[in-house]
C-alpha cells in the first residue's frame, strides 16, 4: 500500500513526461527549415536525375503521398500516435522505404555497446579510486590519479580523441583507424569476433574512459571527503572497527548514492549517441544517424531516435526514484 | 602493492598486444586489392542495394562496379560510351520513336543472359511503381515500350523529345538497367533490398560492413561477359574495397600508411600526403596537382529577384570588382581553370565552345557614361602561369598547354569600372569608403555557402566575400547546412556554388545545363524551385532553348545554339561563373599505377563516378607485397 502510494504519482509523472516529450519530438523537427521532400528532390538531381520542373512537381506530390506528409498537422499527429501505439515508427524519408526501426536496430547496438562499456568502466574506476583517495590520501596511485583527473578534465574531448587516434592508429598503427569490425570477420557470438569488436572499440572506449573517469573520481572524492568527517565515521573509527569496514560500509556506501544517481542518468543518455566519438573514430552508431536525419529533415528518423532517448532518460529517472529507498535508508516509500 | 601494480601493468600490456593483433581478419592480399574512398561518406543503410527505389549510397561500389547504364558520358574524352547499348540512340518519326540496339553476350553476375526483356521490364517497373526514381519522368514521356527482338527495344514517346535518352545516359546517375529475373519475383519492389545485388558490371559483392563503413567486391570470373570486359578488357584488381575513413585528415593518414589508394582530399591534406608518402601523387604529378577540368562550373549565383541583384549592371559590377588571379591563388593556390561563359572548362568544350567564344569575349564591351570598356582578359592564363612560376612551380610553356590548364580567360580586375557602374545606378560611398545602397543605407551582402571546407561553394564564398569587403561592401560569407532550403525558396542574396547546372560533359549538347533557365520553369520567391538558384530568365534565352529542343542532340547546330545561349548568359551575368570544380585527389602508387592523370587523361579519373569500372582494366599492379 505504501509502495503503491509512492509509485503511482511517480508513474503518472513518468507517463506525462513521455507524452510531452514525444509530442515535442513530433513538433520540433517540423519547425526546421529542412524539408525531407525537398531534400530528396535535391538528392535526385544531384545524383544525375534529369527532371524538368513539371516532373519535379509531380515527384513532390508522389513523395509527400509516400511519406505521409499530406494533410494537416493534427491529422499527421494522430497518424503518428496510431503508428506509435502499434510499435511502428514509420519509414525513414532519407532512406525510404526502410523502416526507422530497422535503421535504429542497425545503429543502436554499436552505441549501446560503446557507451555502456565506457560508462561502466569510467564509473567503476573513478568511483573506486575516488573512494580510495579519501581513504588513503597519501598513496602514490591516488595522488597520481588526482593529478591525472585534474589534468584530463579541461582537455577538449575532440583533441584528446584525435591524439589517441594519431598516436595509436597512425604513428604506431596498432589499432584500426575506422569501423566496428574487420573485413572477413565471422560475425557471431564467438571469441574471435568478440576480440575483433573489442579491438575496434578499444580507442573509442579508451578516449571516453580517460575523459569521464576524472569526473567520477572527483565527484566521489568530494563526497567521500565530506563523509569522512561525519560523526558516524569518526564514531566507527573510534569504536575500533576495522579500517576496511569503515571505508567500505561507512564511507563508500554513503558516498555512492550521488554516484548511482549520476550513473543512472548517464545510462539514460546512452540512447542519444556519441556523435564526436563516432566521427573521430569512424565508429558506427546512432549519433551519426541522428545528425544526418536532422540535416535532411527526416522527421520520422529524428522522432524514432529521440523517442528512445526520452524513454531511456525518463525510465532511468523513474528507476532511480524507485530504488532510492533501497540505497539510502533515510528515504522511505512515503 | 608494488607486485599488484606490476601484474596489472603486465595484464594491460598483454591485452593491448592481443587487441592490436589482426591475425583473425581474413583480408584479401593487399596487392590484389584496390582501396578507394566512399566519397559521399558512411552509408546509412548498407544492406540496401535497391538503387531504383531509394538513396542507397550509390558510390559504395554499386554504380562503379555492379550496375550498368545503356550509355555513359565520359567528360574527359567527350565521348558517349555505348555500354549495354550497342549503338547511339536512334530517333525516328520526328523524335517520337527511339530505338535502342543492345549489346549481345552480356550476362548478369548470376549467369542469366541480359536481353531486351530486362530493359523493357526496368522501364515498365519504374512507370508502375510510384517512389521509383524515374517513375515520373518515364510516365511523362513514354507512350509504349516494347522489344522487337532480344536485342532491340523501342520507345514510343507521347510527344517529340529529341533528348529522351538523357534519362538513360549515365552521368553520376541515370536509370540503370535492373535484372528482370530477380525483380519479377518481388512483391513490393519499393521495399525490396536487392541484397546481394546482381548486376551486369564486372564485379560482385563479397561482403559489407553492417556499420556502413566499407564494402568489398570481387572481380567476376566471367568478366569477359560484361560490357567493361568487352570494351576495355580484364579489370586488373581482383578485389576492390570502398571504405570511408572520415574527414580529409583521416583519409590522408590512411593514404600515408598505404591503406587508401584513391581519395578525395583538400589541397592542404594532399600536400601532407605528398610530403609523407613518396609514392603518392595528385591528378597531376606536380603543379597544379588537382583535376581542374570537371563538368561543373563553380563560383556563385545571385538571387536575381532580390534588390539590388535584380539589376544587371550591379551584377556586372560585382563580377568586375573581383580579382580572378588573386581569388584563384587564395582559394586554390592557383589551381583553377577559369570558366567565364557558364560552361565548365573542359577538354571537349574548349574546342567546341571556348575557342569559338574567345573572339566575341575579347570584343565584348560595357558602356558607362558614354565610354566603352572591354572587360575580358584573355591573358589571364599566362598571368596565372607566371604567378605559379613565381611560387616555384613548374608550369607548361606552350600557349596551348597553358590554356588547357588555366582556361581561356576571365574578366579583368576593374574596380574603377565597377565603381562607375554602381554610381550610375545610384550607389554611393560613405565617408569611410563603404558602399551605400541607392536609398542611402549601408550595402550588406550575405553570401551563404556549404559547410564543407573541401567544396568550392565554401572556398569561393570566403575568397569572394573578402574581395567584396576590400572593394568597400560590407560582405560576410556564412556557411550553413541550410543552403538547400534557403536557395530553393529564394531566401538568400548570393550563394557560393554553381551559377549554372551541370552539362553532361560529353557530346556537343549543353541543353542539360541551359534548359534550367527556361522562363516556363520560373517560380517567384517563396515558391520552391530545385536546380536553378539565380531564378534568372530571359526571353532571348527562351528562344534559344526552344530551338535546342527542336534540334537533335548531336546536330552540329546545337553548338551554335549553345554559343548563343552562353552569350546571353554572359550579358545577363546571373552569377559569378568562375571556374570548373577543382578536385584534389590523392593517388597512392604503392600497389597500383597508371591511374588516369593530367599527363595521361584517358578516362574520368574519379572513383565515385560510374565510369570507375572503365579505369580498372588500365591499372597495373606494381608487384609490391
Amino acid at each position: 500500500m505504501v509502495f503503491k502510494k509512492y509509485f503511482i504519482p511517480r508513474f503518472i509523472q513518468y507517463i506525462t513526461v513521455l507524452l510531452i516529450g514525444i509530442t515535442m519530438v513530433f513538433i520540433i523537427p517540423r519547425l526546421l527549415p529542412s524539408d525531407p521532400v525537398e531534400h530528396q528532390l535535391n538528392r535526385m538531381t544531384a545524383q544525375g536525375q534529369y527532371l524538368d520542373p513539371a516532373a519535379v512537381e509531380e515527384m513532390r506530390e508522389t513523395l509527400q503521398e509516400l511519406y505521409g506528409l499530406k494533410g494537416g498537422l493534427f491529422q499527421q499527429y494522430l497518424i503518428y500516435w496510431k503508428r506509435l501505439c502499434t510499435g511502428n515508427l514509420g519509414p525513414s524519408f532519407t532512406q525510404f522505404p526502410t523502416p526507422v526501426i530497422e535503421l535504429i536496430k542497425t545503429s543502436l547496438p554499436w552505441t549501446v555497446g560503446l557507451l555502456l562499456v565506457s560508462l561502466m568502466l569510467s564509473w567503476l574506476i573513478g568511483t573506486i579510486l575516488g573512494g580510495i583517495k579519501v581513504s588513503f590520501p597519501n598513496s602514490l596511485l591516488t595522488r597520481f590519479m588526482e593529478v591525472f583527473a585534474m589534468g584530463m578534465r579541461p582537455i577538449p574531448y575532440y583533441i584528446m580523441a584525435l591524439v589517441l587516434l594519431i598516436v595509436l592508429a597512425f604513428v604506431f598503427p596498432v589499432f584500426p583507424m575506422a569501423g566496428g569490425y574487420s573485413m572477413g570477420a565471422e560475425i557471431g557470438f564467438n571469441f574471435k569476433f568478440l576480440l575483433d569488436l573489442l579491438r575496434h572499440a578499444f580507442l573509442p572506449i579508451l578516449s571516453m574512459v580517460m575523459l569521464e573517469i576524472g569526473g567520477w573520481f572527483l565527484q566521489m572524492r568530494n563526497v567521500a571527503s565530506n563523509i569522512v568527517e561525519e560523526d558516524y565515521v569518526v564514531y566507527a573509527e573510534a569504536s575500533g572497527l576495522p579500517r576496511r569496514k569503515v571505508i567500505l560500509h561507512y564511507i563508500m556506501r554513503n558516498a555512492l548514492i550521488p554516484q548511482i544517481t549520476g550513473l543512472a542518468l548517464n545510462l539514460g543518455f546512452i540512447f542519444g549517441g556519441a556523435l564526436i566519438t563516432e566521427i573521430v573514430f569512424s565508429y558506427p552508431g546512432i549519433g551519426n544517424l541522428l545528425y544526418s536525419a536532422i540535416l535532411a529533415g527526416d522527421y520520422n528518423l529524428i522522432m524514432g531516435i529521440n523517442i528512445f532517448s526520452i524513454v531511456g532518460v525518463s525510465t532511468a529517472m523513474l528507476v532511480i526514484d524507485l530504488i532510492y529507498p533501497l540505497l539510502d535508508p533515510r528515504v522511505r516509500y512515503q | 602493492m608494488k607486485s599488484k601494480s606490476t601484474a596489472l601493468f603486465l595484464i594491460l600490456t598483454v591485452l593491448c598486444l592481443i587487441l592490436s593483433c589482426s591475425i583473425w581478419a581474413i583480408n584479401p592480399p593487399r596487392n590484389e586489392m584496390l582501396i578507394a574512398d566512399i566519397l559521399t561518406g558512411k552509408v546509412g543503410n548498407p544492406g540496401n542495394f535497391n538503387y531504383w527505389a531509394t538513396w542507397v549510397g550509390n558510390d559504395k561500389g554499386l554504380q562503379q562496379l555492379i550496375l550498368d547504364p545503356l550509355w555513359m558520358a565520359d567528360y574527359v574524352t567527350g565521348e558517349i560510351i555505348n555500354v549495354l547499348a550497342k549503338t547511339n540512340p536512334i530517333y525516328t518519326d520526328g523524335f517520337t520513336k527511339l530505338t535502342v540496339n543492345l549489346r549481345e553476350g552480356i550476362f548478369w553476375s548470376d549467369g542469366v543472359e541480359f536481353t531486351a526483356d530486362d530493359v523493357v521490364y526496368t522501364v515498365k517497373l519504374c512507370m508502375d511503381t510510384p517512389g521509383f526514381g524515374y517513375h515520373t519522368q518515364f510516365n511523362q514521356n513514354i507512350k509504349r515500350v516494347y522489344k522487337t527482338d532480344d536485342y532491340t527495344v523501342v520507345f514510343e514517346l507521347k510527344k517529340a523529345n529529341s533528348r529522351f535518352h538523357y534519362q538513360l545516359l549515365d552521368r553520376w546517375g541515370t536509370c540503370r538497367i535492373l535484372p528482370k529475373h530477380i525483380f519479377e519475383k518481388v512483391k513490393d519492389p519499393l521495399s525490396f533490398q536487392f541484397n546481394p545485388p546482381i548486376g551486369t558490371g564486372p564485379y560482385k559483392l563479397v561482403e559489407y560492413d553492417l556499420g556502413g563503413y566499407w564494402f568489398l567486391y570481387e572481380r567476376r570470373e566471367d568478366w569477359q561477359r560484361t560490357a567493361t570486359g568487352m570494351l576495355y578488357g580484364k579489370p586488373a584488381p581482383k578485389y576492390v574495397k570502398f571504405i570511408y575513413y572520415g574527414d580529409a585528415a583521416k583519409k590522408a593518414m590512411a593514404q600515408i600508411n598505404h591503406q587508401l589508394d584513391m581519395a578525395d582530399l583538400t589541397p592542404e591534406s594532399l600536400q601532407v600526403v605528398l610530403a609523407k608518402n613518396k609514392h603518392a601523387r595528385g591528378y597531376y604529378k606536380d603543379f597544379p596537382l588537382a583535376e581542374l577540368l570537371h563538368p561543373c562550373v563553380t563560383g556563385a549565383a545571385f538571387n536575381t529577384l532580390v534588390k539590388p541583384f535584380d539589376n544587371r549592371e550591379v551584377r556586372w559590377a560585382l563580377n568586375l570588382a573581383l580579382d580572378a588571379k588573386s581569388l584563384a591563388l587564395t582559394a586554390y593556390n592557383g589551381a583553377v581553370a577559369f570558366s567565364p561563359a557558364y560552361i565548365p572548362a573542359l577538354l571537349p568544350y574548349y574546342e567546341t565552345y571556348y575557342e569559338r567564344l574567345q573572339p566575341w569575349l575579347e570584343e565584348y564591351t560595357i558602356e558607362v557614361d558614354g565610354e566603352r570598356y572591354k572587360p575580358y582578359n584573355p591573358n589571364l592564363p599566362f598571368e596565372m602561369a607566371e604567378a605559379a612560376r613565381e611560387r616555384g612551380y613548374a608550369v607548361p610553356e606552350t600557349e596551348q598547354e597553358i590554356r588547357k590548364m588555366f582556361g581561356y580567360g576571365w574578366w579583368k580586375h576593374s574596380p574603377d569600372l565597377a565603381e562607375k557602374l554602381l554610381k550610375k545606378n545610384g550607389f554611393t560611398r560613405n565617408s569611410n569608403g563603404k558602399w551605400l545602397l541607392p536609398d542611402g543605407t549601408p550595402w550588406k551582402i550575405e553570401l551563404v555557402c556549404l559547410t564543407s571546407a573541401t567544396n568550392p561553394s565554401f572556398k569561393w564564398a570566403f575568397a569572394i566575400a573578402n574581395q567584396w569587403q576590400e572593394f568597400g561592401i560590407d560582405c560576410e560569407a556564412r556557411p550553413t547546412e541550410q543552403v538547400e532550403s534557403l536557395t530553393e525558396t529564394g531566401d538568400y542574396q548570393v550563394v557560393g556554388g554553381q551559377p549554372a547546372a551541370e552539362p553532361f560533359g560529353a557530346g556537343i549538347d549543353l541543353y542539360r545545363a541551359f534548359h534550367e533557365f527556361k522562363s516556363s520553369y520560373f517560380k517567384p520567391i517563396g515558391e520552391k524551385r530545385v536546380g536553378h538558384q539565380s531564378r534568372w530568365v530571359h526571353q532571348d534565352l527562351d528562344r534559344i532553348i526552344e530551338k535546342m529542343e527542336n534540334t537533335g542532340y548531336n546536330d552540329p547546330e546545337v553548338i551554335d545554339l549553345g554559343i548563343e545561349a552562353a552569350k546571353i548568359l554572359i550579358h545577363g551575368q546571373p552569377g559569378v561563373s568562375l571556374a570548373s570544380f577543382p578536385g584534389f585527389m590523392g593517388l597512392d602508387t604503392y600497389y597500383w599505377r597508371n591511374y588516369p592523370g593530367g599527363e595521361n587523361p584517358y578516362a574520368v579519373p574519379w572513383y565515385h563516378w560510374p565510369n570507375f569500372k572503365f579505369i580498372l582494366p588500365f591499372l597495373e599492379p606494381t608487384g609490391r607485397k
